[in-house]
């Protein structure tokens, strides 16, 4: 089981995570603080962290991923912040943080993202054809094809697909189709992303019997690889 | 404001010193003048002594007994004194001083001196020149001084005189100036009074002068109605924000109370709060989007500065609303320009969403059939992005309002938005330096955002940046790139 360590200092935020990452299957710990966050990592592995950026007491969430970084934990860890000004982001993701999440968030986000953090351990990115079931992507040639039929797709279209297929299985959410994407960060329009997402999918649904990217209500979107 | 008041007051004080400063440049100019008056006559009285020395020395002593012996009758009150006495005292001819041997013997000889004697008829000051002749005689030539002291007499009363009325002149001008002055500031001291209680409305007097203190209530007139200005839009800001949260909670709370009445099944509460849902995101995003306003506004965002290729943001906000534009049947254009990539110093994701925000709106208000352009240029020293449509545009008298928060021109009421997309695009653009400015296009609407740069000659400086003195941050990095130029200069060296 998937367990993660979560260091928060609001309790009530703190149930909420819980809850909800429990929900989706993983075995939670607690800490409010600082110091106990850092004695709980170091003492046991965690699979993930998740990390508020403020904390009370003398070490806030950006020291306590500094240390963990230098004492050699190499769980990836998720920022939670209320700050959401550009540097913030790029100075979390410097000490060492793998993803940086602003408060308030969707626990879908949270748990969306925590997947892709936990899968991105496993799956190397440094092949070259990428595979969904009977849909290949040639990362080198750009060329897709679905059972054997190529697909031309327009250069942006081609790195949603992307995405969704490095992601296969997964729940992708908006934000990070939006960030990883379209590579800008700022509040995404929600229906624009549906937009394109819909433009791909009828081009993919000419050839395919069954919808391969299926829309998560209220989180994203999925693509299927046992289509 | 009462009299005693009135030596606290500047202006009474100010007079006051200037009174004093010229009581002093007086005091300093009738000495001086008194000193050269003085000095003046008594040369002139020390000439005509030592004329009449001349004229009478070289007279025998015969002819000097007959000449002063005359003289005394030309001159009975003393006023021009002239006496020969002999060596012991005794006088032989002129004018019957009361001197004695003794004394003429202890005066200095041919020099004009003062002294005074006890006549017959009361105490009088002589200014006289003693001569010891060869045969051991004293001649002495004098002049009565009281006519010249009467004289200094009245220069210095008449001094004294105009003095105290100057003075009196001076403080009645000091308390009159201090009074009009106290009065003007106690107007302002009133106004600000009902100002500071809320009356933003009242302005400080003045009184159609343009000297320092009207001056300075207009400037400050000018500040009161800017504030002014400001509380009425952060008023307005609050009730929109009050009206614009309102509506989706009330919708919010009127389908969970539908919910509870009428529910039965899992999936109709299901379905109710997946609403209940949506309904708060949609909160959310409202309050997300003010707060993203705010940070931009309290630039916080410069950190985030790069070299933006401007025709890149505009290509990939044009990519990004091609399918809103395809859905509306509206053509969505790309002006491309023929130079070379153009780079400003921004946050690539803010400009991204600026002129994503201006395709969206242009999209929004053109209809069908009709077309939006975007263009990312750099011509003449300007930078910018222009984003035209051909839709209804924006009338002249809504142009700055269409920039307040919340701010949704009449027309647009049913059309989906919260209001806040141009304060935002405004905000974004006052970061990078730019101006907004709304034009007509005839038909449909232009909005530009641009920065006007000044050319430089210098090679070396980059022309790209925010560093003409309003960004801090590029400032400093381009004072650190003269530094390593000035480092590279030296290792070559």
């Amino acid at each position: 089981m998937t367990r993660v360590l979560v260091v928060e200092d609001d309790r009530q935020t703190a149930n909420e995570i819980k809850a909800a990452l429990g929900d989706h299957g993983f075995e939670v710990e607690q800490a409010a603080t600082g110091r106990e966050g850092l004695l709980k990592a170091a003492a046991d592995p965690y699979d993930a962290i998740v990390l508020d950026r403020m904390l009370p007491g003398g070490i806030d969430g950006l020291g306590v991923l500094s240390t963990l970084r230098a004492a050699g934990v190499v769980a990836p860890v998720l920022i939670l912040s209320a700050l959401s000004a550009v540097d913030e982001r790029v100075r979390g993701l410097r000490a060492g943080g793998d993803d940086y999440l602003t408060k308030p968030f969707d626990f879908l986000e949270l748990t969306a993202r925590l997947d892709v953090l936990l899968r991105r351990q496993v799956v190397p990115q440094r092949e070259t054809m990428l595979r969904a079931g009977k849909l290949e992507m040639d990362l080198l040639t750009h060329a897709v094809r679905y059972a054997g039929k190529a697909i031309e797709l327009l250069p942006r279209e081609f790195r949603l697909l992307e995405f969704l297929m490095r992601h296969a299985d997964q729940v992708v959410t908006r934000t990070m189709l939006f960030e990883e994407v379209w590579n800008y960060r700022t509040v995404e329009p929600t229906n624009l992303i549906d937009m394109h997402i819909s433009k791909l999918r009828r081009k993919l649904d000419c050839e395919s019997t069954e919808p391969m990217i299926r829309t998560v209500r209220g989180a994203g979107y999925m693509l299927h690889a046992a289509g | 404001m009462r009299l005693v008041d009135l030596p606290r007051t500047s202006s009474f004080r100010l007079a006051l010193r200037f009174l004093i400063l010229f009581g002093v440049a007086s005091f300093v100019l009738f000495g001086f003048l008194y000193w050269q008056t003085n000095h003046y006559i008594i040369g002139r009285i020390d000439a005509w002594l030592a004329h009449e020395q001349t004229i009478l020395r070289p007279l025998d002593r015969d002819t000097l007994v007959q000449r002063l012996t005359a003289h005394v009758v030309a001159d009975p009150t003393f006023e021009r004194p002239a006496t020969l006495f002999d060596p012991v005292g005794m006088r032989l001819a002129g004018t019957p001083l009361s001197l004695t041997g003794a004394t003429l013997a202890g005066m200095p000889q041919d020099v004009p001196m003062e002294f005074g004697l006890q006549q017959d008829h009361g105490p009088m000051r002589f200014r006289a020149v003693v001569h010891r002749r060869p045969s051991g005689d004293y001649l002495v030539v004098a002049l009565d001084m009281d006519a010249q002291h009467a004289f200094a007499d009245v220069l210095v009363n008449a001094f004294i005189w105009g003095g105290l009325i100057t003075a009196l002149i001076g403080l009645a001008g000091a308390a009159f100036i201090g009074a009009g002055a106290v009065r003007r500031i106690d107007g302002v001291t009133r106004a600000i009074q009902r100002i500071v209680n809320g009356d933003l409305s009242e302005r400080l007097p003045t009184h159609g002068q343009t000297d320092d203190l009207d001056r300075l209530a207009i400037v400050i007139n000018g500040m009161l109605g800017e504030i002014e200005r400001l509380m009425q839009e952060v008023k307005g800001v609050c009730d929109n924000i009050a009206h614009d949260l309102r509506t989706p909670l009330t919708r919010l709370l009127a389908g969970m109370e539908r919910m509870r009445r009428r529910a039965v099944s899992t999936e109709d509460y299901a379905a109710a709060v997946d609403d209940a849902i949506l309904e708060t995101k949609d909160v959310l995003n409202t309050f997300a989007a003010i707060l993203r306003i705010s940070e931009v506004e309290s630039g916080a965002r410069r950190a985030g500065f790069t070299e933006t290729d401007i025709s890149e943001v505009v290509a990939d906000a044009v990519e990004f609303y091609e399918p809103v534009a395809e859905a509306k049947g509206v053509q969505l254009v790309h002006l491309t320009p023929e130079d070379a990539p153009v780079t400003m110093r921004g946050d690539p994701s803010l400009l991204f969403e600026a002129v994503g925000n201006l395709v969206d709106n242009a999209l929004k208000f053109t209809p069908r059939g009709g077309q939006v352009t975007v263009c990312g240029f750099a011509r003449a020293g300007t930078i910018g992005f222009e984003v035209t449509d051909t839709g209804p545009g924006i009338p002249a008298d809504e142009a700055a309002c269409v920039l307040r928060r919340f701010y949704r021109a009449e027309s647009s009421r049913n059309t989906p938005g919260s209001g806040l997309g141009l304060a935002l695009v405004a905000a974004v653009a006052r970061l990078h330096g730019m101006d907004l400015a709304i034009s007509d296009a005839r038909p449909g609407c232009r909005i530009t955002i641009a920065r006007h740069e000044p050319v430089f000659g210098s090679p070396d400086v980059p022309i790209s940046g925010a560093e003409f003195g309003h960004d801090d941050a590029a400032g400093r990095a381009l004072a650190e790139q003269w530094v390593v130029v000035e480092g590279a200069g030296k290792t070559s060296a």
